[in-house]
């Protein structure tokens, strides 16, 4: 049963006005980074010494790095005017009243459900979800599914973590992934055993429990051969914090034969600053996709990646963007063919509103060696206004000669036609333009789960509004 | 997040002006000025400058991330001062010897033979020495010579030649006089070892219509030479111009060249880039469409092989509503060529109604052949028919196939494949002499 409809069920109305968790501050660094910050969260979090090390020299490493110069403008992120560490129950302080009207109004027209928008608006904790965590938990158990906070799996699989964290997405990556990798705090941990399907999509949204989301969440997941699993992370609607940074790292391996699906969609405030690293190693027979939305923040610059280093793998990327007034989505996708027969495939919509841009930055690299890599990339863009902006920044870097490699695309605006057939069959002008948004994004719609992309259609429904001249 | 190869990083400073190599200097501005109207030498020293102050571009910079400048081999070439002979120039290899309108050629550092069709001439065309038309015409020279186009602040070698260039080409066709055939210009280098700086200025007034064939060319040499080249193309409103660089330079040397044309409203502003020659060329073109209702048609073909090294950088501006550009480069790669293809249009905000299109393929032949194709996209007008495709590939087996079970050999079939791949381009070319001269040239290449 949808996780929405099994909530609704519950007869949850008792919890109503139960949600607000007061809770005294425990441990809150100062702002700003320094060694002294870096080993109070360590400390805070009673990490063995090597994870203390990792996150001493991943400092070291953000410090030396330059501020990228490329992709969207980040002149006025104030790194030094950040809390670094929050104890998770300090972010829970804030109350109802203190949503916005603005958000509150979003969650009513959108038809979440009253506990899930507590949630969302980070106000309470998910005591709802609990039960329906529970039986999934039990189960996962069984099959010997791991799906743990990161701090969990630090402390009760101490080997398995240390195996692979940090091995897809090194510290020295890049200045934001070396800076995750100093101060990380929340995030998942996920292992699925061997030949194990799991059916049911893992969702961050179950796990995600007492510690809320974290600024700089960091997870690690690793599909063992021949198993299959969807994890999801985020929501279509939206995320009310007071944080105006988000720096994740999400790090994937995808071992022989398994099949792994990551689904992100991020619906951040509109001051947020989103610079995440997401990037999958996928084995020899393996399967890998990215579907990522990013709809909200003031500016993403997101790229998830497909490593194709054993022979046959596949990765795909299928990437949504919504750019509104002021927001900048600088995203993408990466796949790097290392292996023989190795394929992969990249899609991307974006649409630019009002003063919006939306840039596609991609990568398609296939090293010598990688006989017979097949990479197909399809950008299409929407201009909705004349103030809209809209970019394309494809790198295509090609060392084998066997291999074939397709890029394509387009920009275009909506079709006066395709309004004016719609609208000579009695739709208004802001109904019909939502119809051929929905018509352009379907492609990538149709493979999110049926409640996210309900979800999707009625945000865009929303953002429409008011489109019109 | 990514890593550094998605970045666009702005230029860092690195190795600044002097020390490049001390041929290039101050002195030598003075000499290349001696006897030119006082404009001039004030342009030249205001390009030296700023050929001072701007760093050599390093692979950090986005634009040079796949071509490293010590491929240039900068430092072991003299500045060519002398000129040399007709006679010692292969004028067959350069495209003089057909018909032609005008002809123009260098040879070392000096034009030694320029002509134009007395007909033309009465009627105003000019096809002149440049630093000639500078004294003769300033009217015509002075608001033009690397202002708009190619303005010395365009880049270390753009300045550079702004600074010391010699042997360079004036093109003039008056109001409403329309050209048939081609004016051809030769470039031709006897020896390794040196640098050359030729310049091309083409105005084309109003409702004129010409076409100008550039053809590079040298025997093969042991050592590095330089070719640093700029081309300037004015298209005034409704004319009708085509430019062709013809680049066959000979082994060894290195062929660095900014472009620039400017099209105004109406006017037809196409261009043909061929790279066949040279052991490392690196072209910035970009087509600057000012005018509604301009069109440019941008091709490029090239064929590398054995260690060449090509890098295209293009670029469609459009500034204003209703133009349109197309763009279709097509390259082959043999050995262990590498090839560069990196364009971008940008539709500036008020360009409602553009029609930009942009397309690169390349065919890697070799194994150890290496492409790179970044086609970019910047819009910022929504009113637009945008779109870019980039593909890089192999020979179809398929094709192939059919072709060796009709007894043909593989390689015969490899070939006429490989002409079927340039077809498109050539087809395009409203020049049918010099589609001859291109195959001819491709055939060359192929043995």
């Amino acid at each position: 049963m949808p996780y929405n409809e099994t909530v609704a069920t519950l007869g949850l109305e008792q919890y109503k006005y139960h949600f607000i968790t007061q809770v005294e501050p425990l441990f809150k660094a100062q702002k700003g980074l320094s060694e002294e910050v870096v080993r109070q969260i360590s400390a805070h979090k009673e990490e063995p010494e090597w994870m203390l090390e990792f996150r001493l020299k991943a400092l070291r490493i953000f410090q030396s790095k330059p501020m990228p110069t490329w992709g969207g403008d980040l002149s006025k992120l104030d790194l030094d005017d950040i809390y670094y560490y929050i104890r998770p129950q300090d972010r829970m302080k804030r109350s109802w009243d203190e949503v916005p009207e603005s958000i509150k109004e979003t969650f009513e027209r959108l038809g979440i459900p009253e506990a899930e928008r507590k949630i969302l608006a980070g106000v309470g904790a998910q005591y709802e979800s609990e039960m329906v965590y529970h039986s999934l938990k039990e189960e996962w158990a069984r099959q010997g599914v791991i799906f743990e906070s990161i701090e969990n799996g630090l402390k009760k699989y101490p080997d398995l973590f240390r195996e692979y964290f940090a091995t897809v997405v090194p510290p020295h990556d890049n200045k934001f992934a070396a800076l995750n990798s100093a101060v990380w705090s929340g995030g998942s941990f996920v292992y699925i055993p061997k030949g194990v399907k799991v059916d049911v999509p893992l969702q961050a949204y179950f796990r995600v429990n007492a510690e809320r989301m974290g600024q700089f969440e960091r997870t690690l997941i690793i599909a063992d051969e021949g198993s299959q699993a969807h994890y999801i992370e985020g929501c279509t609607a939206p995320v009310y914090t007071t944080d105006s940074f988000h720096s994740g790292v999400i790090e994937i391996v995808v071992k022989p034969g398994a099949r792994f699906r990551y689904t992100t969609i991020q619906n951040w405030p509109r001051n947020m600053y989103n610079l995440v690293t997401q990037r999958a190693i996928v084995h020899e027979g393996a399967h890998m996709e990215w579907l990522d939305g990013n709809l909200g923040s003031k500016l993403t610059m997101k790229y998830p990646s497909c490593y194709l280093v054993g022979e046959g793998a596949h990765g795909e990327i299928l990437s949504i963007a919504y750019a509104g007034d002021g927001q900048h989505q600088d995203t993408g996708g990466k796949v790097v063919h290392v292996a023989p027969h190795t394929t992969s495939r990249i899609i991307s919509k974006s649409i630019s509103r009002g003063t919006g841009r939306a840039s596609y930055r991609g990568l398609c690299k296939v090293y010598e060696g990688a006989r017979g890599a097949k990479s197909n990339v399809q950008c299409d863009a929407l201009l909705l206004h004349d103030t809209s902006r809209t970019d394309t920044f494809p790198y295509i870097e090609i060392e084998e000669s066997t291999a074939n490699v397709g890029h394509e695309a387009s920009v275009s605006k909506i079709g006066e036609e395709q309004l004016f057939y719609l609208m000579s069959r009695g739709l208004s002008e802001e109904e019909a333009t939502a119809m051929v948004v929905r018509g352009f994004i379907e492609p990538i719609a149709r493979e999110l789960p049926l409640e996210y992309a309900v979800e999707l259609n009625r945000l865009i429904e929303l953002e429409m509004e008011g489109s019109v001249g | 997040m990514a890593d550094a190869r998605l970045s666009n990083e702005a230029a860092t400073a690195t190795v600044v002006g002097e020390g490049v190599n001390a041929a290039f200097n101050r002195d030598a501005v003075e000499r290349r000025s001696a006897g030119l109207p006082e404009w001039l030498r004030q342009r030249r020293l205001a390009a030296w400058e700023v050929y001072e102050r701007t760093p050599l571009p390093t692979t950090q910079v986005e634009e040079w991330r796949y071509t490293d400048v010590s491929l240039l081999k900068l430092d072991e070439v003299e500045l060519e001062e002398a000129g040399g002979e007709a006679g010692g120039a292969d004028a067959e290899r350069l495209g003089l010897t057909g018909a032609a309108a005008g002809r123009a050629l260098q040879v070392g550092a000096r034009l030694v033979q320029v002509e134009v069709a007395e007909e033309l001439q009465a009627r105003g065309v000019i096809v002149m020495d440049l630093a000639e038309a500078a004294a003769t015409h300033p009217e015509l020279v002075e608001p033009y010579l690397g202002t708009r186009a190619v303005p010395p602040e365009l880049g270390k070698f753009a300045a550079l030649n702004g600074a010391l260039w010699s042997g360079g080409v004036f093109v003039y066709v008056p109001r409403g006089v329309r050209i048939e055939e081609p004016i051809r210009v030769g470039r031709w280098m006897e020896r390794p070892g040196v640098a050359v700086l030729p310049r091309t200025l083409l105005v084309a007034d109003e409702g004129s219509q010409v076409a100008v064939v550039e053809t590079f060319a040298s025997p093969d040499f042991d050592a590095p030479a330089l070719s640093c080249g700029v081309v300037e193309v004015y298209a005034r409103t409704g004319s009708s111009v085509q430019y062709v660089a013809f680049q066959r330079w000979g082994h060894g040397v290195r062929h660095v060249s900014t472009q620039r044309t400017i099209a105004e409203r109406d006017a037809n502003l196409d261009t043909l880039v061929v790279n066949l020659g040279a052991s490392v060329a690196r072209v910035d073109l970009a087509a600057r469409l000012e005018g509604p209702g301009a069109r440019s048609d941008m091709l490029g073909l090239y064929f590398a092989s054995g260690d060449q090294h090509f890098d295209h950088n293009t670029r469609q501006d459009h500034v204003v509503p209703h133009a349109h550009s197309d763009l279709l480069y097509k390259g082959a790669l043999y050995d262990r060529a590498h090839t560069v293809f990196r364009g971008l249009i940008k539709v500036h905000p008020k360009a409602q109604r553009t029609d930009a299109y942009q397309t690169n393929r390349n065919l890697l032949l070799s194994p150890e052949a290496r492409a790179e194709s970044l086609p970019n996209l910047e819009i910022e007008a929504d009113d637009v028919r945008c779109s870019h495709g980039a593909t890089v590939g192999h020979l179809d087996e398929e094709e192939l196939f059919y072709l060796m079970s009709r007894g043909m050999p593989r390689r015969i079939a490899e070939r006429l494949v490989i002409f079927g791949f340039f077809g498109e381009v050539l087809e395009r070319l409203p020049l049918p002499g010099l589609v001859e001269e291109l195959r001819a040239a491709i055939e060359e290449q192929l043995h």
